[in-house]
């Protein structure tokens, strides 16, 4: 498009499935240089269509699912493959609000090679809106764009999709993204996966492209922006990659991946172990680095980038060999090895691999199936409440009969589908003190007890519980930041964590100007987020984490005895809000904040 | 992982560094040595092509060498200086393709010794002995004269592997590697030392092979039953 602005095409595609209208749609070129791209364009964008329709239902063809990619998707900055879905959550809820279906905003960010495709296509997002009556696929190859059947598709595990999808387009070379089975079935927790591998998995966004019957996306694209300075991009982007290509920071990703967290922190108690219970896994090393080189084929790397952190596996010698599927990752075999007590590798590894087929976050999954184990454990509930099922600590066999339940929604499958906050409003006798979510979204794989900044961390996020958010607000502005701007948060300590060398590539694209004073730019997407949030009912009530962390100290590990304060989260919380600018009961933005990031018009709203 | 397994032909996968340095100490005849292969008299003299492989064992899919081509081989005019492009993938010539199970298989031109694509081509060889396709004067590259070539597609569909594509609006060959006038870049920046430089040998295993078919003997090779 004539005039775009640097770093940008300054056009979104817009695919509306209720009237089958596709159109591209202008950027506001204000909206690009104050929220950059990714989740800030995503959330500025999201605020921007519900202007007047606070409370919107998630499920409703109104909310718009959204898949950005940053400035610097599409240029070959290493690292920079992600890409944030951005939406209205499906699984939150606040304590009280005025709006039957109030949830906060949500974002998923996935790696891969969609993003930059994309952007190849000429697009700097894509937004969908409404809701087909059939289920379709959107096809993208450049300017052709189509909406078209896939019906026969229904039904398919992602595995099986990604394989058959491929074969319809006729070209490899389209990247793709879809839903299995659970996003279908309007799971609240349904991911959406790429290559079969990847997932931007939490926050619910593949529920909200089922209830589109929206199957899965192609797209294929010849193009690439403009940038604003080609010589100081290609010096800032040859120094970001000596940097990044150095073994320092490279080698322990190319090894273990996250994999290697896994030990890590059970050794340091920080691991969700037992629903949350204990933050030392005792079998850790089963599940670890070495224990799974025994089946790792090979690693794979998302868009250029160095570290290669995914690999992939074949499992062998066990009733679960000859499964093929990467993993376990950190969060993967915590939630669905450590978590529930697991520690037969091929078992998790087959887990993860039905969770992945069906489309489900694998974080709420092992979340809800852990807290369900518990809750039998207690006899709070009973072997009819789960259909029969034996649903003890450590059963491979009884988690993978949840797994199919669930995504089904059959049966006992239906409330899980829920997720633990609605498990634990039925199930009742204070079950709630060990529901580990927040806002209505499951907490990940890292414990709070010997860490109580991960707690203001879950307690403050967006999207409810999410361990990226970052602990104190400046790691938050900064995390905001990459992810607008489409950079992986593994490569980060990389660029180093000043921003400078970020600061440089971004200037080589979008301009010196645009890329300066990048910690406000952060800033200010992160608090349009809390608009949104507070103009939904959210408040301080919210902003919570389980009973558990307080009441109950570890008894195992070396940090056995760490348990919580609530005098002290609180303390920790007040000196916050305070540092954020925020009102410490509404948790709004003062008015100062608002003018000093040029909110003020948007904090008018609520 | 694996040792390279893939063929059993690893000692002639030599990375660029260590060619580099296998030249200096003088054992850079296992390289030579390894070019007579079955062609070897079809090389008009003792012409040798060289051509960039793949260690399947160490790519990891990531598309950098996507972007150094691209970049490479379109410039890019900035204040009327020509500099590296922005590395747009579509104008790559070595293309990764991606497979489930988890295989990735850059494809590039093979470089073959008997010129399939530059027999194709119907136009009268120039006082040179040039056909429109001819192989480059230095390094050995198939390369194409615009302004002779008529844009048939003979070239690309005798082309083994699939790389030559004909371009949307001319239908003129595209995608031919060019060695990058000596010093590849896809194999200078990839960042898992992956790609190399090395004389053609078609007894190498997978030489010449299309990205499927190279899939499918590493699936096989690395996700069938124990």
């Amino acid at each position: 498009m004539k005039n775009a602005p640097h770093g940008y095409y300054g056009v979104i595609l817009e695919v509306d499935l209720s009237t089958r209208k596709i159109r591209k749609m202008p950027v506001d070129h204000s909206d690009l240089a104050n929220f950059i791209g990714g989740r800030g364009l995503g959330i500025k964008l999201l605020w921007n269509r519900l202007k007047d329709k606070p409370g919107l239902d998630p499920l409703s063809p109104d909310n718009p699912l959204m898949f950005m990619p940053g400035p610097l998707s599409g240029f070959p900055v290493p690292s920079s493959s992600r890409t944030c879905v951005v939406t209205k959550s499906p699984m939150t809820s606040p304590v009280n609000s005025k709006y039957q279906y109030a949830s906060t905003l949500s974002y998923a960010n996935m790696g891969g090679f969609f993003g930059p495709e994309l952007r190849f296509a000429g697009y700097d997002g894509l937004v969908v809106t409404g809701k087909s009556d059939a289920p379709v696929y959107l096809y993208i190859d450049d300017d052709m764009v189509e909406i078209r059947d896939a019906s026969k598709f229904w039904g398919l595990g992602t595995d099986q999709f990604d394989k058959d999808f491929i074969k319809e387009l006729g070209d490899p070379r389209f990247r793709t993204c879809y839903i299995g089975p659970a996003g279908e079935n309007l799971v609240r927790y349904a991911s959406i996966i790429n290559t079969a591998a990847r997932a931007a998995g939490r926050g619910g966004v593949g529920c909200v492209m089922g209830s589109k019957k929206l199957k899965g996306i192609a797209v294929r694209g010849t193009g690439q922006p403009n940038v604003a300075d080609h010589k100081l991009f290609l010096a800032a982007l040859d120094e970001a990659r000596a940097k990044l290509n150095d073994p320092s920071v490279y080698d322990h990703w190319r090894n273990g991946g996250t994999t290697a967290a896994l030990e890590r922190n059970s050794a340091s108690g920080l691991q969700a172990v037992k629903n949350y219970r204990e933050g030392t896994f005792t079998e850790a090393k089963k599940l670890g680095v070495e224990s799974s080189k025994k089946y790792w084929v090979r690693s794979f790397s998302c868009y250029c980038c160095p570290l290669s952190c995914k690999k992939s596996g074949m499992t062998k010698g066990s009733p679960y060999a000859g499964l093929i599927h990467d993993g376990p990752e950190y969060e993967t075999g915590t939630m669905l090895g450590a978590n529930l007590m697991i520690s037969d590798l091929p078992g998790v590894m087959k887990a993860i691999y039905l969770g992945d087929d069906y489309g489900m976050d694998i974080i709420s999954l092992g979340n809800v199936i852990g807290f369900l184990m518990e809750a039998y454990d207690k006899k709070l509930i009973d072997k009819n409440f789960l259909d029969g099922i034996d649903l003890q600590w450590g059963s491979v066999d009884a988690t993978l009969k949840m797994i199919h339940k669930i995504a089904a929604r059959d049966g006992i499958g239906e409330l899980a589908s829920r997720g633990v906050k609605a498990l634990a409003e039925r199930i009742g006798q204070n079950s709630d003190k060990f529901a580990m979510h927040v806002k209505g979204h499951e907490l990940a794989a890292h414990n709070c007890q010997a860490n109580p900044p991960r707690a203001l961390c879950y307690a403050t996020s967006h999207r409810g519980a999410c361990h990226l958010n970052g602990n104190d607000a400046e790691q938050q502005n900064m995390r905001t930041l990459a992810d607008s701007a489409g950079l992986c948060f593994f490569a980060m300590y990389g660029y180093g964590t000043d921003g400078k060398l970020l600061g440089k590539i971004l200037s080589g694209i979008i301009g010196q100007e645009r890329a300066e004073d990048l910690a406000k730019t952060g800033e200010r997407i992160y608090n349009l987020e809390q608009l949104f949030n507070c103009r939904e009912g959210f408040t301080r009530a919210d902003d919570v984490v389980p009973d558990r962390y307080f009441e109950e100290p570890l008894t195992i590990g070396d940090k056995k005895g760490a348990v919580m304060s609530r005098d002290k989260f609180k303390i920790m919380m007040d000196e916050h809000y305070a540092a954020r600018g925020w009102n410490p009961d509404t948790t709004l933005p003062t008015q100062a904040k608002l003018e000093q990031l040029g909110l003020a018009e948007d904090g008018n709203r609520i | 992982m694996s040792e390279n397994k893939l063929s059993d032909d690893s000692k002639i996968i030599i990375s660029r560094r260590s060619f580099l340095k296998g030249i200096v100490a003088g054992s850079g005849a296992l390289m030579v040595s390894n070019g007579w292969g079955i062609f070897s008299m079809a090389y008009a003299g003792d012409k040798q092509y060289t051509m960039i492989i793949v260690d399947y064992n160490k790519c990891t899919g990531c598309r950098t060498c996507e972007t150094a081509c691209s970049a490479y081989n379109h410039k890019a005019s900035v204040n009327g200086e020509s500099i590296n492009g922005l590395g747009n993938p579509y104008l790559s010539n070595i293309k990764v393709y991606q497979f489930n199970p988890d295989v990735d298989v850059p494809r590039v031109c093979a470089m073959c010794p008997d010129n399939p694509c530059i027999e194709a081509c119907p136009v009268d060889p120039d006082p040179k002995g040039r056909r429109a396709l001819y192989r480059h004067e230095t390094t050995g590259a198939v390369t194409n004269d615009p302004d002779r070539c008529i844009g048939c597609g003979s070239c690309a569909e005798e082309c083994r592997v699939g790389v030559i594509t004909p371009n949307s609006e001319t239908n003129m060959p595209e995608r031919m590697c060019t060695l990058c006038d000596g010093d590849p870049q896809c194999v200078k920046l990839c960042p898992f030392n992956a790609l190399t430089q090395v004389t053609v040998d078609t007894s190498r295993g997978m030489y010449a092979m299309r990205p499927e078919q190279i899939a499918d003997a590493l699936t096989k090779q690395w996700y069938s039953a124990e």
